[in-house]
């Protein structure tokens, strides 16, 4: 409900030209009116959670000095639209998170639960969002071309640029928590 | 120097692709950035000319029966292209079972009408109000007579002439509803306040109360995009990139006992496919200009914005008496999407402030959609 119906994803010719398969990501609210909409409810931060040796609450300008990236997706009209943020990988690497050589044996059965600030949920596997494992470009972005992410998107929300439906680009991102499933 | 003129055709069609949309109708359509382009029949391409003869036809009283009415009459231009009635009423006096629907940016829906998703395409649409019985709109005699009165006009001579040269019998009923077509789909709403605020990034554009309540339509429990979504803020639109499948929704607009939960004269889908499953499903509208296009769903059984939330916030109407008595709520077809809110006094006039702000007044106003007889001649 969260994201479903206003993006969309097919493959097209970039996909030939060896972009990978691509999201499309239609009309979007203001990152500022969502901010101001929700501010009395929704602090501007990202808590990570769970089975991590550090749980972490990052603020945007945090976000803001972690390394960057950008992952490039479509819009509605089939232009490229860049959104920019930091790998989920690197934001649960400073958490303390069984990434790399220690995500083995039973900790590869780890996912990761994101949550909204409207209450929608998507679930990652901790694997697929460690790069060293599947090469991921999951990212959360704070920015969309340059700009704050169109409002109802923002102020974060996780891009997943390889998923063939955009419903798990999760928009008002506000909680990662990690789930061991086996101790 | 013909040799030149050749080239520069040559040069000019290579550097649009035909198959999609002409330039000079992307060119007159504005589009803001971001907004799609639409798809367009390769079989009917947009040019002015036709869309100016469109326009004409569009708004002649001789294209039905009686010669009462135009397509005008139920699909005003100050109304959004509706016409304010709950139901429209057909030339020869006959209530309708649905109200007439907006024509604003009806060029990238993929399924037209309230509740047919077979009927894809404009020129064909067309015919239904001008020929057909159930209900009788325009209510036009099939043997086509009255194109050979329009024939005789020196505006349509000239108007013919320009959209489809001039050809030994340049009058055809294909040709009628090709420039019809093309006429509506120039019709494209995108100026609206928040347009401004979106697209050109305007923060003054729309208030604080149109932003809140964007949040509110595109957030949980409401979720209002899920059904009106993208950038018409409606289902089944798509654009020359991306075609969209047609998707229809019950909404528990009515619960009534027996094998039909809606009304007979009008059960959706279902009087298309004659699947059960089907029954209530109908189209979810533009919302744009919704604020001019009252009274609200396809029997115009909601009277304001405020009523449609409370449709809305239920969960589903309930009617307590009279024939439709039901709870809507219950109804076995409804979409899963309709669950209920509640929303607080504030927050309900935020969302009726964000709808406001989609009324785009530059498109109500439009001179290249007026009619164009007023200046002249006929009607």
């Amino acid at each position: 409900m969260n994201d479903g119906i206003t993006m969309t994803t097919r493959r097209d010719v970039l996909t030939g030209l060896g972009s990978a398969l691509l999201a499309t990501w239609a009309i979007a609210p203001r990152a500022e009116a969502a901010q101001q909409a929700t501010a009395q409810t929704t602090p501007p931060t990202l808590k990570v959670t769970g089975d991590v040796r550090t749980p972490l609450t990052l603020s945007p300008d945090e976000l803001k000095a972690m390394p960057r990236a950008k992952v490039e997706v479509k819009d509605e009209d089939g232009r490229l639209v860049s959104y920019e943020g930091v790998l989920v990988g690197e934001i649960l690497k400073r958490a303390g998170a069984a990434l790399g050589g220690e995500l083995r044996g039973n900790t590869v059965a780890t996912y990761v639960v994101a949550s909204a600030s409207d209450g929608y949920q998507v679930v990652f596997s901790l694997a697929e969002l460690d790069p060293a494992f599947t090469g991921s470009q999951i990212i959360v972005a704070d920015m969309i071309d340059g700009k704050p992410l169109f409002a109802y998107q923002g102020p974060l929300r996780i891009v997943a640029p390889n998923d063939t439906r955009p419903a798990r680009s999760i928009r008002m991102l506000e909680r990662l928590d990690v789930v061991r499933v086996k101790k | 120097m013909r040799v030149c003129l050749a080239a520069l055709v040559g040069f000019a069609l290579a550097s649009f692709n035909i198959d999609r949309v002409p330039a000079q109708s992307i060119h007159a359509w504005t589009l803001p950035a971001g907004f799609p382009a639409p798809d367009v029949p390769a079989d009917n391409p947009i040019t002015e000319a036709k869309a100016d003869l469109g326009r004409h036809l569009f708004y002649d009283t001789r294209l039905s029966g009686n010669g009462t009415q135009s397509c005008a009459t139920c699909h005003e231009q100050s109304r959004a292209f509706t016409d304010g009635r709950a139901r429209s009423v057909g030339s020869t006096g006959q209530l309708h079972t649905r109200g007439s629907m907006s024509l604003v940016n009806v060029v990238y829906a993929q399924g037209l009408t309230w509740a047919n998703p077979s009927l894809t395409r404009l020129e064909v649409q067309a015919l239904i109000p001008m020929y057909g019985d159930h209900p009788v709109e325009l209510g036009l005699n099939r043997s086509d007579r009255w194109i050979d009165v329009i024939a005789k006009d020196a505006t349509y001579e000239r108007l013919f002439a320009a959209a489809f040269g001039t050809a030994p019998h340049p009058f055809t009923r294909d040709r009628v509803v090709q420039a019809i077509a093309t006429f509506e789909r120039t019709i494209v709403s995108a100026r609206s306040p928040y347009d401004h605020y979106h697209f050109e990034r305007d923060d003054a554009a729309i208030s604080d109360a149109a932003k809140r309540g964007e949040v509110l339509f595109h957030s949980r429990p409401l979720a209002c995009f899920t059904c009106h979504g993208g950038v018409h803020f409606s289902g089944s639109m798509g654009s020359a990139r991306r075609p969209a499948p047609v998707v229809l929704h019950n909404t528990g607009l009515y619960n009534l006992p027996g094998l039909l939960s809606y009304p007979s004269s009008d059960a959706g889908l279902y009087d298309v496919t004659h699947e059960s499953a089907d029954v209530g499903k109908f189209k979810a509208p533009t919302l744009r200009n919704i604020a001019v296009t009252a009274p609200y769903m396809h029997d115009g059984s909601v009277a304001t914005l405020e009523e449609a939330i409370d449709h809305y916030a239920a969960g589903g109407r309930t009617i307590t008496t009279g024939p439709y008595q039901g709870v809507g709520h219950d109804n076995p077809n409804k979409s899963p999407a309709i669950n209920g809110f509640s929303l607080t006094r504030e927050q309900r006039a935020d969302l009726v402030a964000f709808l406001n702000s989609l009324t785009d007044e530059a498109v109500l106003r439009d001179p290249r959609f007026e009619n164009p007889w007023t200046r002249q001649s006929r009607p």
